[in-house]
């Protein structure tokens, strides 16, 4: 379970978080909607850890430690997965020989032993499948000469592998058409679970058609504006995000 | 009018005069007109020029007359004891257990008793101790030696070409197609610090491929001056890959020349891997004698603490139509330097050449420095030549991106480092060797190989 109270985060010096308050049980699927610049993918990145955001106040504990405290590796070997909004491309590191750095890492973090070749790239093909991603790119340098609409399958492949207990989706939906959409979603429910809790960030309402949230929250000036059922986020699809630009302001 | 002038000489600049006096007659070939005619000029040459400094352009970056501040005496070879274990050591298990032809050289003396004389004979190879053939050098060598795109103008080599005194000697035959590459393994001994003088020439006749495999590397550590030139003279559609893997000693200073002539329609693939030496300056001079020839000529160094390690390259395009690659990628810790000269001359009607080159240096510490220089000087006006150079430090978005999918810091910089020397180790055809230098690069960084 995620607890978030009082969030204030920096950016090169300006509060992009002001007060945010979350609280997101196991289990559950929560949405964080917002226009832009309301601190939607900041708080992505302050989940997982990236370094040049400076918490300035208040606090977050994931299954009631400090997550905080922990380094990026560390909160990935205790469950928390981001799927990044632009995922990196890295010319070099195959994406086979990534996926398996990753999985052995936090295997090796939980005190499992490493898995074997062969019973690595079956776990592997069985997933790829299922998201419709081709053997061949696995081979590809990682995310490099990728479409996005493959980078962010690769995203959701990362995270099955991986099977984290917090995925944070940073606009998985973007810059996707609708078919990819319906292929990242599915990969996405297959992933819900009890055990699981998703935090699924999104500028639209349409990525919500597939995966319907259990609640729905509005950001606005770094803070959480309201929150409400999924009905919600279609209210949200018919009067937009004026009623929340520059509430603050 | 001629003036008597008094040139000022370093006491390291005078004590190679020394050391050549005192052994000239004593030098392999002394009675031989040609050889002793070659050591002659080169003496005179280097007397000319001293020891190379920084207000010469291409020693800018790598001032060899501050640095060499003693000169070590000659080493002498008298049969240093050097085992298969003492072999896989100093070169790592991966560079050792490649399968090849091997020549071990150590101090500069050919090892019949460590050497696959027999096995390249038969694959079409002839194997002669450079040594032994300066004394009555056969019609073939007299041909080529110190006329394979030869320079006139450098120091180094041309002390190379008045002391030099062992090596190996190649006359790959014509339409030979060697089956695995010949490794020249140049090894030496622990000790008192010395100085050596290797040559090695390698004479591909036309329509002959091989891969001639160079390792240097010490037994242990020791204060060693290495003056190692190689000459190759590439025949007719003849295809050479060249590969040098340096390891020597922390405590060795490496000087290296190659001499690349490329006849119509040869194809000449090098490439320079570094780990060791204190100071390492590694030139490589090609000349494109005939129409048609292309070369990559790519490399990697892995740099910590205070080393050295200069890549100087001069491409002639001379005629029309030969194509040249060059990629270098560094990696720099601690107080490490990493230097990249690579000039590109296309001379007047050498037209459709194409020239390309890149070099990039990875920094991992605040108190590294990568110079990069390249030079074109084009005089024909049908060409495309390039060049790129980079410098920087770890990505931090790659390294969070790592780290977010639970790969700790040290192992996300370790692949990343990787990463970049893979785009260099890339050029390499040969599947073993590639991965070989991977798994030595791995090691570098402290990582265990999986």
């Amino acid at each position: 379970m995620l607890e978030i109270k009082n969030l204030h985060v920096n950016v090169d010096g300006r509060e992009i978080l002001n007060g945010l308050d979350l609280s997101l049980p196991q289990g559950e699927v929560h949405a964080i909607m917002g226009p832009n610049g309301s601190g939607k993918s900041t708080l992505a990145y302050v989940l997982a850890g990236k370094g040049e955001y400076e918490v300035t106040a208040g606090s977050v504990t994931w299954k009631g430690e400090d997550l905080l405290a922990m380094s990026p590796s560390e909160r990935a070997a205790k469950g928390v997965f981001l799927a990044f909004q632009y995922p990196m491309e890295i010319p070099g590191v195959a994406t086979m020989t990534f996926l398996r750095t990753a999985v052995n890492a936090v295997r090796k973090a939980h005190g499992e032993a490493e898995l074997s070749t062969p019973d690595f790239l079956r776990f592997v093909r069985e997933k790829a499948e299922a998201l419709k991603i081709e053997p061949e790119m696995l081979k590809r340098p990682l995310n490099v000469g990728f479409s996005g609409g493959e980078k962010k399958r690769n995203e959701i492949l990362q995270m099955a592998l991986l099977e984290p207990a917090l995925c944070v989706l940073d606009e998985t939906d973007s810059g996707l058409d609708i078919d990819a959409v319906r292929i990242v979603a599915e990969g996405v429910n297959a992933l819900r679970s009890p055990e699981r809790a998703m935090l699924v960030i999104t500028h639209y309402q349409r990525l919500l058609n597939y995966i319907v949230p259990d609640r729905v929250h509005v950001l606005s000036e770094g803070r959480v504006a309201r929150s409400g059922g999924p009905e919600l986020a279609l209210e949200l699809e018919e009067s937009g995000y004026t009623e929340f630009d520059g509430q603050a302001a | 009018m001629d003036l008597p002038v008094q040139q000022f000489r370093t006491k390291a600049e005078q004590a190679y005069l020394d050391l050549f006096e005192a052994a000239e007659n004593a030098l392999p070939g002394a009675r031989d007109h040609f050889v002793s005619g070659l050591r002659t000029k080169a003496i005179e040459a280097y007397t000319r020029l001293g020891l190379p400094h920084r207000r010469i352009e291409a020693w800018k970056y790598t001032d060899l007359r501050a640095r060499l501040t003693d000169v070590n005496p000659l080493a002498k070879a008298d049969g240093v004891a050097v085992s298969e274990d003492a072999i896989v050591q100093a070169l790592g298990a991966e560079i050792a257990s490649l399968p090849a032809y091997r020549l071990v050289i150590v101090e500069g003396d050919l090892r019949a008793d460590l050497s696959d004389l027999a096995g390249l004979k038969s694959a079409g190879v002839e194997a002669i101790s450079l040594a032994r053939a300066l004394e009555k050098p056969p019609a073939w060598l007299r041909k080529v030696l110190g006329q394979a795109n030869p320079r006139g103008d450098d120091p180094v080599l041309a002390l190379n070409a008045a002391l030099m005194a062992g090596g190996v000697a190649l006359r790959i035959g014509e339409g030979a197609l060697l089956d695995k590459p010949v490794h020249l393994i140049q090894i030496d001994g622990t000790g008192d610090p010395a100085s050596t003088f290797t040559r090695n020439v390698v004479v591909a006749e036309a329509g002959s491929a091989a891969m001639v495999l160079e390792s240097f590397a010490g037994l242990g550590p020791r204060a060693l001056q290495r003056n190692a030139a190689t000459e190759l003279k590439i025949g007719a559609k003849a295809a050479i890959k060249h590969v040098k893997v340096q390891r020597d000693s922390d405590e060795t200073f490496h000087l290296s020349t190659w001499l690349v002539e490329l006849g119509p329609d040869a194809r000449y693939d090098a490439f320079q891997f570094s780990t060791g030496a204190a100071l390492a300056r590694n030139q490589v001079y090609l000349r494109f004698a005939g129409e048609g020839a292309a070369t990559d000529i790519s490399g990697a160094f892995l740099l910590r603490a205070r080393q050295h390690c200069d890549t100087t390259l001069l491409v002639e395009h001379r005629v029309p139509r030969c194509t040249s690659r060059e990629m270098f990628k560094g990696v720099l810790d601690d107080e490490a330097r990493g230097v990249f000269q690579g000039k590109i001359i296309v001379s007047p009607g050498a037209q459709k050449t194409d020239g390309k080159q890149m070099a990039g240096a990875l920094l991992l510490s605040e108190t590294a420095e990568f110079d990069s220089k390249p030079e074109l000087e084009i005089f024909a006006d049908d060409v495309v030549c390039g060049h790129g150079s980079t410098s920087g430090q770890i990505d931090k978005d790659l390294l969070f991106y790592l780290e977010a999918r639970g790969i700790p810091e040290a192992e996300a910089r370790a692949l990343l480092v990787q990463a970049f020397v893979g785009e260099a180790l890339e050029r390499i055809e040969d599947e073993g060797l590639r991965e070989a230098l991977a798994k030595t690069s791995a090691a570098w960084l402290g990582i265990s190989p999986d």
